[in-house]
């Protein structure tokens, strides 16, 4: 049985159960005073409108360079595949798998992952609750380690500040990429894991 | 182990012995804890109760400690590069700035709040949280406070930051003479202290020690 069919609301913030009052138009929380609701407000639209930003940012953050590394009067540009093959190219393969990883695996699976998850919310396909619910907290858990490229580059940015013989300026894909990061936790955030066992008959047999 | 509420023997429950489970609505009976204990929902496995001792006193040194190595770990050098005589330093706060003055603002903002701002507010918040609890002065403000944390714990991100400063190493360590500063190890060690005191402070004794229910908090 869900909270919501005994008339209870749980607080998203401190996770205190209230009872719900139906004629009161807006309700706060007994012990933390935070704003209550059965479920988050639009979750499903503001959920799309994030993630449906972010894919559209995700393009330039690909196709810009992050960052131009200028030496001796040379300058080179990266972007974020070019960084990972540079790399490779260098042998330096566990670093970059680990940037390939948190770089274009990890937010290309976000993107992915939110949209599958609200697909099937919505349409009650194709994953079972158990799966969703493996997924929200994966992608959940993920997302912040796509800032690892953006750290990288202010660190760098920082210690390679040589003047003409060599310095390294940030670029704009590098906000676009950051942008994305921001948008793909926002929407994390915004998605509200309850809707995942709404509407399934998985109510009970939790065995 | 909770066990769910089923609606046959509901009527007979009132709603401050049930829980609910945050992530997936499912009712339960309010389990007993005593310490040590770990309670997760039979539903989804979310974890409902982690049940610790002297959850104040632990955090408060944990938390003065995390206090304590915040600045070092900020404005001390994590590396120095030696390029043909010319040396430059690296900190947490010079790489925002060198992110400022390269015209990426945004950027520079997003790392400032990610990297700096954010933790350090965290550990004020919980901080005050701590002390409103032990010396029992302004408990609605301590609720405040520790909902604006719950809010900020998403946005620090210091163990993805330390995940940087090794990727930037490997990638420089060739290029230049490079040499590791004290301001890396008072990094680590503030990651380490905050992850102790994030699972150390166990969210629902807090709320329950700020609204007053639970007495033994501070034993």
């Amino acid at each position: 049985m869900r909270a919501i069919d005994a008339g209870l609301l749980i607080c998203h913030e401190c996770h205190q159960l209230n009872p719900h009052k139906p004629d009161e138009e807006k309700q706060f929380c007994v012990r933390c005073g935070g704003h209550l609701h059965a479920r988050r407000p639009n979750s499903l639209a503001r959920t799309w409108a994030l993630l449906i930003s972010a894919a559209l940012l995700y393009i330039p953050a690909n196709l810009l360079p992050i960052m131009t590394v200028n030496s001796l009067g040379k300058g080179q540009s990266d972007t974020i595949m070019s960084g990972v093959i540079e790399l490779v190219n260098y042998g330096m393969l566990p670093i970059a798998a680990v940037v390939f990883i948190a770089s274009i695996l990890v937010p290309t699976f976000k993107l992915v992952g939110i949209a599958l998850l609200l697909y099937s919310v919505q349409r009650h396909q194709p994953m079972s609750a158990r799966q969703r619910v493996l997924m929200y907290r994966f992608i959940e858990w993920i997302g912040r380690w796509s800032m690892l490229d953006i750290f990288v580059i202010a660190i760098l940015v920082a210690v390679v500040n040589f003047g003409s013989l060599a310095s390294i300026v940030p670029g704009y894909g590098a906000t676009a990429f950051a942008s994305v990061v921001v948008l793909t936790m926002l929407a994390a955030l915004t998605f509200d894991p309850r809707l995942i066992w709404d509407n399934t008959k998985s109510d009970d047999d939790h065995e | 182990m909770a066990e769910p509420a089923s609606s046959d023997n509901l009527p007979a429950l009132e709603f401050e012995r049930l829980i609910a489970c945050h992530e997936c609505d499912l009712l339960l009976r309010k389990p007993l804890t005593s310490a040590g204990e770990k309670v997760e929902c039979p539903r989804c496995g979310y974890e409902l109760y982690t049940h610790r001792s002297q959850v104040v006193r632990r955090s408060l040194a944990l938390v003065i400690t995390a206090l304590l190595l915040y600045l070092p770990a900020n404005f001390l050098p994590i590396m120095q590069l030696n390029l043909l005589g010319q040396v430059t330093e690296d900190t947490v706060w010079s790489g925002v700035l060198g992110l400022y003055s390269s015209g990426m603002q945004s950027i520079a903002v997003v790392v400032f709040l990610c990297s700096m701002a954010v933790p350090l507010l965290k550990l004020l918040c919980q901080f005050a949280v701590l002390l409103s609890i032990r010396l029992d002065i302004g408990r609605s403000y301590g609720l405040l406070l520790y909902r604006i944390y719950h809010h900020m714990r998403e946005w620090g991100m210091l163990e993805v930051y330390l995940m940087g400063i090794l990727v930037a190493i490997v990638k420089l360590v060739d290029l230049a003479d490079l040499s590791i500063g004290l301001g890396l190890f008072c990094f680590i060690a503030l990651l380490l202290v905050q992850i102790w005191l994030e699972v150390t402070m166990s969210p629902h004794q807090i709320w329950e020690a700020l609204s007053g229910e639970d007495k033994h908090a501070c034993d």
